[in-house]
């Protein structure tokens, strides 16, 4: 039996046992971006706009992460509407550190893998260096999105009467507490993928220039600056939106009562 | 007048990105390669060409005039590059350049992109202590570099025993790290000691099922021999890999649920187990989704440029899916274990500490 399969169906079973209903949600939702991300690349591949179709298969991958992920309207709808404004800002910024850093396609640490491929393929890999930058940062986008609303909404659940005030300081605090860890997560999640490269840098005795400067590394050390901007950006954003969203629900409450 | 007042931090913060950029643009100084800025640009000569794929692209042949700037002297290369860019540089006017060589004989060896990354660390900074003020953001960089430096010293005494045992190595640089980012973040409390219980637990059960599975199918399926920037042995640093980035993914997971649920017991101290793994089993389910997402994302970003490469040479998708997603979807696949395991994991390791020590600390 194939070992891939076996851990699938391992991590499926897992999931519905810890999980139930949303289990089974969130491992839909998992196989579904992952056909979207196929999707993607299919399209691509096909000469279609880069961007455009980045772009919206970004939303596609958002909603169902966030959707699929929690049940809470509110939770959701806020969560979901951080997360466009955030990656949209992120797309912009990646463009503008691709053009000024130029971190696409391979290197001479590739040689081996390049060998007996055609390197002259007519597709854009400018452009493919910005789409990985941005399909990196979707998840914890998302994920910060998702838990800082979330523990703000329960915090106005929990209060009654609470004022915009002691809203916001709730969120600094909640903020600060999930922006160490989501940044720790994504700091390990990119340094996890990309051992082998730190390890070839050292054992052929690189330059230290190299170290601050070589292609492939600084790619990585890109999309792990652009994801903790994003994960910063995405609970500044969120903290705002649900404060906002918080204070018209209560003078529309207000103007009720009276 | 107010809007300048009122916003007064983020123009410093541009203001400390633009400085970064152009200081970090001038350090030609700092390095004992030539560094060449370039001057004029002219294309000599475009060419059409079609491979064996009936992919179409362009090859030009670009004559560039670099003046140097750590040896005061101009130089004209010659560069060639196409359309795709896969492993060639179009270079602009106003690019900087590292060099190899010396009279006459230079070579480009890469762009220099210190004064991106510089700049962009500094826009992260600047905007994490508006957000965060002094102290937390001290302690989260603190915390940060601490990490890297721990994680260059596993690397170094990685490469330079002989036959190092990897997992090991990383695996003790996994507790210690789990250990500091816990201690710098919560501090010496009872809260700290159950969330790394509850990581390196949770760790270490995902990969005993993740030895199991591969065991029992005989590694199937599984293509360790196509794993990029191989130096040593691809299977032991395969789990390395994994090790790592499963452990920052529980511990944050961990950290959520052990917050929730201390915050359940500093309301009422007497409760009992069920309790506590009630309310952790829902706390984790809401997080667990979108966390595995995190790394899913990342690894599989991780694999594009090969896939197109791979797609444009005429390979289909089984093949591709087999030699070049093939790790990267291991990875999620176990990530995503370790994930799902630190819900029940930590609920329970509350549950049963909390309902033994009721002296709150």
């Amino acid at each position: 039996m194939n070992a891939i399969g076996l851990l699938i169906i391992i991590l499926f079973i897992l999931m519905v046992f810890v999980g139930g209903v949303q289990g089974m949600k969130a491992f839909v939702g998992l196989v579904l971006n992952f056909i979207v991300i196929f999707i993607l690349m299919i399209l691509i591949n096909w000469q279609f706009n880069a961007y455009i179709v980045t772009a919206l298969m970004s939303v596609i991958i958002l909603a169902l992460a966030i959707y699929l992920g929690a049940e809470n309207q509110f939770v959701t709808n806020t969560a979901f509407k951080t997360s466009l404004i955030v990656v949209s800002i992120l797309m912009v910024v990646a463009i503008l550190v691709q053009h000024l850093g130029q971190f696409q396609g391979f290197a001479t640490e590739n040689s081996e893998e390049l060998e007996g491929l055609s390197l002259n393929v007519g597709l854009p890999f400018t452009k493919v260096a910005v789409i990985v930058m941005v399909i990196s940062i979707l998840g914890a986008v998302a994920e910060a999105a998702m838990a800082i609303v979330a523990d703000l909404n329960e915090v106005i659940e929990r209060t009654p009467n609470l004022s915009k005030k002691s809203l916001y300081a709730h969120a600094h605090i909640i903020g600060g507490q999930i922006l160490g860890t989501a940044i720790n997560t994504l700091f390990f999640g990119v340094l996890g993928a990309n051992l082998p490269l730190l390890i070839w840098f050292i054992r052929l005795r690189y330059s230290i220039a190299m170290f601050f400067n070589a292609k492939l590394l600084m790619m990585e050390v890109i999309t792990m600056l652009l994801g903790m901007l994003g994960i910063l950006m995405s609970i500044w954003v969120a903290s705002r939106l649900v404060v906002h969203g918080y204070v018209k629900i209560q003078s529309k409450n207000m103007r009720k009562g009276e | 007048m107010i809007f300048l007042k009122k916003t007064k931090n983020y123009w410093f913060v541009a203001i400390a990105v633009i400085a970064a950029w152009f200081l970090l643009r001038s350090d030609s100084f700092l390095y004992q390669e030539p560094v060449g800025q370039v001057t004029h640009v002219k294309v000599q000569s475009k060419q059409k060409t079609t491979d064996e794929h009936n992919n179409t692209d362009n090859i030009y042949h670009q004559q560039l005039t670099v003046k140097l700037l750590n040896r005061n002297k101009i130089i004209k290369l010659t560069n060639q590059y196409t359309d795709s860019q896969t492993v060639t540089h179009k270079y602009k006017v106003g690019d900087q350049l590292l060099l190899t060589g010396h009279a006459g004989h230079f070579r480009i060896i890469s762009l220099k992109r210190d004064a991106v990354i510089g700049s962009l660390v500094v826009l992260l900074l600047g905007l994490l202590l508006i957000y965060g003020k002094w102290r937390a953001t001290s302690w989260l960089t603190l915390s940060l570099v601490a990490n890297v430096i721990l994680f260059a010293i596993a690397l170094y005494i990685d490469v330079h025993l002989k036959n190092p045992n990897v997992i090991l190595i990383f695996s003790i640089l996994a507790i210690v790290v789990a250990s500091l980012s816990l201690v710098l973040v919560l501090g010496r409390t009872l809260q700290m000691v159950v969330t790394l219980l509850a990581t390196l637990l949770s760790t270490v059960l995902t990969m005993f099922i993740m030895f199991a599975a591969l065991k029992i199918t005989g590694n199937e399926g599984v293509h360790f021999e196509t794993m990029s920037y191989v130096t040593q042995v691809p299977v032991t640093l395969f789990i390395a890999q994994t090790i790592i980035g499963v452990l920052g993914a529980v511990m944050d997971e961990a950290a959520d649920i052990v917050a929730a649920l201390f915050g359940l017991r500093r309301e009422k101290i007497e409760r009992h187990f069920k309790d506590y793994w009630h309310a952790g089993m829902n706390v984790g389910r809401d997080i667990m989704g979108t966390l595995i997402n995190v790394l899913f994302m990342i690894f599989i970003a991780e694999t594009m440029p090969m896939v197109f490469l791979m797609l444009r040479n005429g390979n289909n998708w089984p093949y591709i899916l087999d030699q070049i997603m093939n790790l990267g979807i291991l990875q999620t696949v176990i990530s995503g274990i370790g994930i799902v395991l630190a819900v029940p994991v930590t609920s329970a390791l509350v549950g049963w500490i909390a309902e033994r020590y009721k002296v709150v600390d």
